[in-house]
């Protein structure tokens, strides 16, 4: 292989795995944020209900 | 909006100073175009020493303080390490076969510290997975984080301790970087890839550390969930035998 491949090869694997990384990061955090808002509706929807509960 | 503008700034800092260190700066004299490789290998093993320190620093705050916010640094800081620190070992490889005739050599200090070191975080990373409680988690990692962080002096100063292949420290030894023999275009190559760099590692801790606090509220509030159907079901079981009539 000649320099250029290895500089191809060297850069390709860290700038191209760091950008990888960000996708999968913003995918996980985009996950995590609609989990977190299904369970924060999911306590918002069940809290006015324990009144009636207890009337 | 300040973390979205860092982002943008980040990711035009990589791309200018990647477009400069691969077409504008000239090529090494001795070593030709595949001294370019060293643009992204150093800032690379930089950044990864900087993760390990913010974990194990972390792991400190965690065990002084007990807030699971620090242990949520140092997780970003470990998985993010992982990944620069695996960076740095391809990319010293990428350079090590035109430069030195091998991709690797287990007899030098440096890469089977660097070895190591990846090693140990890759392993604290597996070992936050042996347990749910948080508290008792993120205590355990802490230690593993500290004690695994005795090894980021010795892969620093492993090139000054013992012979072998790699050569001296770029960054610590100004005589070296800033000898009056370094092509400053060369320097400038080097300092503003480190800069570009940490600009992106800044942004990504960031929004790890977001995601760590993200992840660790869904897991405790499923921990709850499990808590309070384990006590209604015990509840459920109770109930009937305390209806029951006694002689039935």
């Amino acid at each position: 292989m000649t320099d250029v491949g290895f500089i191809i090869a060297g850069y390709g694997v860290i700038l191209g795995g760091t950008a990888l990384y960000v996708g999968l990061l913003l995918r996980r955090l985009a996950a995590a944020r609609r989990v977190s808002l299904q369970i924060r509706h999911e306590a918002e929807s069940a809290a006015p209900a324990a009144p009636d509960r207890q009337a | 909006m300040g973390t979205r503008v860092l982002g943008i700034v980040a990711l035009l800092a990589v791309v200018a100073a990647s477009v400069n260190a691969l077409f504008l700066v000239p090529a090494d004299v001795y070593q030709g175009d595949a001294q370019r490789i060293m643009y992204v290998h150093v800032p690379s093993a930089w950044l990864g020493y900087l993760s390990f320190g913010v974990t194990a620093l972390a792991g400190i705050g965690y065990l002084w303080k007990r807030d699971l916010r620090l242990d949520a640094i140092a997780v970003s800081g470990a998985e993010i390490g992982v990944m620069f620190t695996a960076f740095a070992i391809w990319g010293g490889m990428m350079w090590g076969k035109p430069v030195w005739g091998v991709f690797w050599q287990w007899e030098d200090p440096r890469l089977t510290t660097t070895a190591l070191l990846l090693a140990l975080y890759l392993g604290y990373l597996l070992f936050r997975r042996l347990t749910d409680d948080p508290h008792r988690r993120a205590a355990r990692a802490a230690v593993v984080g500290i004690v695994a962080a005795v090894d980021i002096p010795i892969v620093h100063f492993s090139v000054e301790w013992w012979r072998g292949l790699h050569q001296g420290p770029t960054f610590g030894s100004p005589d070296k970087l800033l000898h009056p023999a370094a092509p400053v275009l060369f320097v400038i190559a080097l300092v503003g890839m480190v800069v570009a760099f940490t600009l992106a590692w800044v942004w990504l801790m960031i929004r790890r550390y977001g995601l760590a606090r993200i992840e660790w509220q869904i897991e405790e509030h499923g921990r709850l969930g499990r808590i309070s159907a384990a006590r209604r079901a015990a509840r459920t079981a109770v109930a009937p035998a305390d209806g029951a009539p006694e002689g039935a």
